[in-house]
C-alpha cells in the first residue's frame, strides 16, 4: 500500500472531482452540489453549509481514496485506465445507490414521502439525481471518471 | 356540449400535498393524477370522458344533497345526502402525513355511514390509466382487490363483505351504526403496502387533526379569517411537499370557456405563484411555509440564473413540450386537452419583479437573506437591468407574440426598487447601486410617459395601446405614483368601468384579445386585487363591498377556480388555483386591522410590500 500516494493524491482527486462538479453547476449543467448536501447535515445556513461540506466532501473523497488504493494494491498495478473504471463503477453506485438512499439518512433533505409536517426543504435527488437536472448523470459520470482517472495516474507514477 | 363531469364548482378537492382528487357532489372521484400531481390520471372523467375511468361512493338512486363541508378546519370532506331510506353521509380525505410509517405514499380513506334506516349506496370502481385509458390488470389477494399497470398498482380494501369488481358498479347496504370504510392504497416502483379499514381511518382522523393544529397558526383576529384559514389550506394542499413546489392546480384542460381552445395544463409550477404564496403564508405568521417557498424557487431556478424560468416541472425541470392528448373529449367538449406547457419557454419580466418583492417581503418581516439568497436576487435584478426594454409575454402569457406590457415594466421597476430596499440592509457595491437607481428612474420615467394615456387617464396594457389590463391593479401597491394621485385612482376606475364583467368580476384584458378564437370568463385573482387596490386607495367600505360579494361566489366548499362565467357564475378553469386562493388571503389581509398578526411575523397587506416601516433586520 502507497501510504503517502493515498494521503497525498487523495486529496489531488477529490479536489479534481469537486472541481468538475463546481464548474458543471456554474455552467448550468446541475443544480447538484455537493458540498451544500453534505454540509447541511450539520447546518441549515447554505453559506456555512458549503465550507462544511467541503471539508466533509474531502474526507469522503479520502475515504474512497483508500478503496482505490486497495484495489490497485491487491490488483498489483495503478493505472489510468484502471482508475477510470473503477470511476465509472464508483458513479454507478452513488447514483443508483448512495444518492437514492440519501434522502432515508438526512435530515434536512425531503424524501418522495414527505408530507405537510416536514419541514425538510432540500429536494430528494430521485433516481441518478434527474431531480438535479436531466444533465445531473452525465456530469456524475465524468467527475467520478476523472476522479479515478487522476488517482490512477498518481498514483502509477508514485 | 353535453358533458359527462359536473360542473366545475361543484367539485371538491381531497389532497396529500403529493397529488390530489377532485369529487363531484355525487360521490365521483373524477381526477385522480398518481403517484403526484403530474402524473398520470387513474381516474380521468373530469376531462376524458367516461372511458377515462372514475371511482364512485354515492346513494343508488340520484339523491339530493342535504349538506356538504369540510369538516372544520380539515381536508376531510363530508357530503351527506337525503336518500329514499334515510340520511347517508360519505366521508373522505386523503392521508398526509405518512413519514416514518409503513404506509402508503397515496391513501385514500373513504367512509359511508347511514343515519335512520339502511340505505342502499353503489360503489362503482373503474380505473383506468393515462391517455389510452388502459384497463388494469386485475387480481385478488384475499380482502384485497389489486390493479396493475406494470410498475404501478392500485389496491382497494373495504371491510363490506361483497366483492367489488373493477369496472361494474356494485350495490351495498350500509346500515346505522355500522359504517363502510373504503380504503385506496397506490405503489409506484414499490410494493403495495395493505393498510386494514380501521386503522386507515384512524390515520384520515389523525390527519385531520393536524390539520387543524396547522390552521390554529393563522391570527385569532383576521378578518374573514374562515375564507382566509379554507384558501391556506387548498394552498397548502397544492403545495407539493418532497420539493415545496407550488402547483398551480391540480388539473389540466379545465376551459376558460365552455366548449374553447384555452385549455392548458397547469399541474406545474410557476416561480410567480411561489412568491405570492411567500407573502401570504408570512403574512398570517406561518414562516416556514414561506421559507420553503422561497428555498424552492432559489433551488428551482438554480441551473436558469439568473434567468428566472417561467414554470417549471415539480421537482424543478423544463416543462416537457406541449401537446395534445388524441382522443379526449375535454371538458364540455373543450379540446384540445393540453399536457406539458408551452409558456415554458416564453421572456416574462413581471417575473423578477413578483420573486424580488418575495424577497423584500421577508427581509422586511426581519428575516434577513442568506449570501446565497441575496447573490440570486442581485443576480435577477441585474438582469432585469439589463433586459427591461425588451418586449415580453406577459403575465397573461399571451401567445401572439411579444410586446411592451406596461404590466411588465411596472414589475420591473418593483425589482429594482426593492432590490434597492433590501440593499440598505444588506451588501451591495456602489457601482451596482447606483446603476439600479440610475435603470429605476429611467424605467419609471419611460412608463409614465409611455405607458399613460393622457386622455384617458389611465395607464394602458402595453406602450400605444388603448386597451386596459387589469393586472395593472397593482398600481397602488408598488409605489410608482402615490396610491391617492390622480394616475392611480384614474387608472383603478378606468378598470373597474371598462373591464367589468358584473359586480365583483373583472375580465383581465378586453375579452378575446389574445390571438385566439372564441372569448374567456372573468379571471377572479383580479377582483382580488382590486380588493387590495381599494383598500390601499382608501376606498375601504368599497373594498369590502366588492370582497363580501366575491366570497359569496365561492364554491360551497369555499374554492375558487381561476376564472367565472359572468353569466352563469359558473367556475371556469383550472381548479381550484392557487393563485386565487393566495389573492384571496393577501385581500382579506389588506381588510385586516393594521395590528392584526401573530408572533413572529410582521404583517404586511399586501403581495406586494411597500418600503415603509422597516422592521430591525441583522444584515
Amino acid at each position: 500500500m502507497d501510504w503517502a500516494g493515498w494521503a497525498v493524491f487523495g486529496l489531488v482527486s477529490t479536489a479534481a472531482l469537486t472541481a468538475v462538479m463546481t464548474s458543471a453547476q456554474l455552467a448550468g449543467l446541475t443544480r447538484l452540489d455537493l458540498p451544500l448536501v453534505l454540509g447541511t447535515l450539520v447546518t441549515e445556513d447554505p453559506d456555512r453549509a458549503r465550507i462544511a461540506g467541503f471539508v466533509i466532501h474531502l474526507g469522503v473523497g479520502q475515504l474512497f481514496a483508500l478503496g482505490y488504493t486497495t484495489l490497485f494494491s491487491l490488483l498489483g498495478q495503478a493505472t489510468w485506465w484502471l482508475g477510470g473504471l473503477l470511476g465509472l463503477l464508483h458513479a454507478a453506485v452513488a447514483l443508483l445507490v448512495l444518492l437514492p438512499l440519501l434522502p432515508g439518512l438526512h435530515p434536512r433533505m425531503a424524501s418522495h414521502r414527505a408530507g405537510p409536517s416536514s419541514r425538510a426543504v432540500l429536494e430528494p435527488p430521485g433516481l441518478l439525481a434527474l431531480n438535479y437536472g436531466i444533465q445531473t448523470p452525465t456530469v456524475a459520470v465524468v467527475a467520478h471518471l476523472v476522479y479515478g482517472t487522476v488517482l490512477g495516474l498518481l498514483l502509477q507514477g508514485g | 356540449m353535453e358533458s359527462t363531469s359536473a360542473p366545475i364548482g361543484d367539485y371538491g378537492l381531497l389532497g396529500d400535498t403529493r397529488t390530489a382528487t377532485l369529487v363531484s357532489s355525487d360521490g365521483s372521484l373524477d381526477w385522480f393524477c398518481v403517484p403526484r400531481f403530474d402524473g398520470e390520471p387513474i381516474f380521468g372523467r373530469l376531462v376524458g370522458g367516461a372511458a377515462a375511468g372514475r371511482f364512485r361512493i354515492g346513494p343508488s338512486t340520484p339523491s339530493p344533497v342535504a349538506s356538504r363541508r369540510y369538516r372544520d378546519h380539515s381536508a376531510t370532506l363530508e357530503t351527506t345526502w337525503e336518500t329514499p331510506e334515510g340520511h347517508l353521509t360519505l366521508t373522505e380525505g386523503m392521508v398526509a402525513d405518512i413519514s416514518g410509517s409503513l404506509l402508503p405514499a397515496t391513501l385514500l380513506v373513504r367512509r359511508l355511514s347511514a343515519h335512520g334506516r339502511t340505505c342502499e349506496a353503489v360503489v362503482e370502481f373503474d380505473p383506468r390509466l393515462g391517455e389510452a385509458h388502459r384497463h388494469p390488470r386485475v387480481s385478488r389477494r384475499s380482502d384485497l382487490v389489486v390493479c396493475e399497470w406494470g410498475s404501478l398498482a392500485m389496491s382497494l380494501r373495504s371491510d363490506v363483505p361483497t366483492v367489488i369488481e373493477p369496472g361494474t358498479p356494485t350495490v351495498i347496504l350500509v346500515a346505522p351504526g355500522q359504517p363502510v370504510t373504503f380504503v385506496v392504497a397506490v405503489a409506484h416502483r414499490e410494493p403495495l403496502i395493505d393498510v386494514e379499514p380501521t386503522e386507515a381511518w384512524s390515520l384520515l382522523l389523525q390527519d385531520e387533526q393536524r390539520w387543524r393544529v396547522w390552521s390554529e397558526g393563522v391570527a385569532e383576529g383576521l378578518r374573514f379569517r374562515e375564507a382566509v384559514v379554507r384558501s391556506l389550506i387548498t394552498l397548502r394542499l397544492l403545495t407539493y411537499s418532497p420539493s415545496g413546489a407550488p402547483v398551480a392546480a391540480p388539473t389540466t384542460s379545465l376551459p376558460e370557456h365552455p366548449g374553447g381552445v384555452r385549455n392548458w395544463d397547469y399541474r406545474l409550477a410557476w416561480p410567480r405563484d411561489a412568491s405570492i404564496g411567500i407573502a401570504a403564508f408570512l403574512n398570517v405568521g406561518m414562516v416556514d411555509e414561506a421559507r420553503g417557498f422561497l428555498w424552492w424557487l432559489l433551488h428551482a431556478s438554480r441551473l436558469d440564473r439568473p434567468r428566472l424560468p417561467v414554470l417549471l416541472t415539480l421537482d424543478g425541470r423544463r416543462s416537457p413540450p406541449e401537446r395534445s392528448l388524441r382522443d379526449w373529449p375535454g371538458y364540455a367538449s373543450s379540446t384540445p386537452v393540453r399536457v406539458g406547457n408551452g409558456a415554458a419557454n416564453q421572456h416574462q419580466l413581471d417575473g423578477y419583479g413578483w420573486v424580488v418583492d418575495a424577497a423584500w417581503v421577508l427581509v422586511r418581516a426581519g428575516h434577513p437573506l442568506y449570501a446565497e439568497t441575496w447573490r440570486a436576487v442581485r443576480g435577477f435584478t441585474d438582469l432585469v437591468a439589463r433586459r427591461w426594454s425588451d418586449p415580453d409575454a406577459g403575465i397573461w402569457e399571451v401567445r401572439a407574440g411579444d410586446v411592451h406590457h406596461v404590466h411588465s415594466k411596472l414589475m420591473a421597476w418593483l425589482a429594482l426598487d426593492r432590490a434597492l430596499c433590501i440593499a440598505e440592509t444588506h451588501g451591495l457595491s456602489d457601482r451596482q447601486r447606483r446603476r439600479w437607481q440610475a435603470t429605476r428612474a429611467a424605467l419609471g420615467d419611460e412608463v409614465r410617459d409611455r405607458g399613460f394615456d393622457l386622455s384617458a387617464g389611465t395607464y394602458t396594457r402595453s406602450y400605444g395601446s388603448q386597451d386596459l389590463d387589469a393586472a395593472l391593479l397593482v398600481l397602488p401597491l408598488i409605489g410608482l405614483d402615490p396610491p391617492d394621485s390622480a394616475r392611480v385612482r384614474g387608472t383603478i376606475d378606468a378598470i373597474r368601468r371598462d373591464l367589468t364583467a358584473g359586480g365583483p368580476l373583472l375580465y383581465r384584458y378586453p375579452p378575446g384579445r389574445d390571438g385566439l378564437p372564441g372569448t374567456e370568463g372573468a379571471f377572479l385573482p383580479c377582483s382580488f386585487w382590486l380588493v387590495q387596490a381599494l383598500a390601499r386607495a382608501g376606498q375601504e367600505a368599497d373594498a369590502v363591498e366588492v370582497f363580501e360579494q366575491l366570497l359569496d361566489r365561492a364554491t360551497p366548499l369555499g374554492l375558487y377556480g381561476e376564472e367565472m362565467d359572468p353569466t352563469t357564475g359558473e367556475h371556469l378553469g383550472n381548479y381550484p388555483q392557487a393563485l386565487t386562493a393566495a389573492a384571496l388571503v393577501q385581500a382579506a389581509l389588506a381588510l385586516s386591522p393594521p395590528n392584526t398578526s401573530t408572533a413572529g411575523s410582521v404583517r404586511e397587506s399586501s403581495p406586494i410590500a411597500t418600503p415603509s416601516d422597516v422592521p430591525d433586520v441583522v444584515g
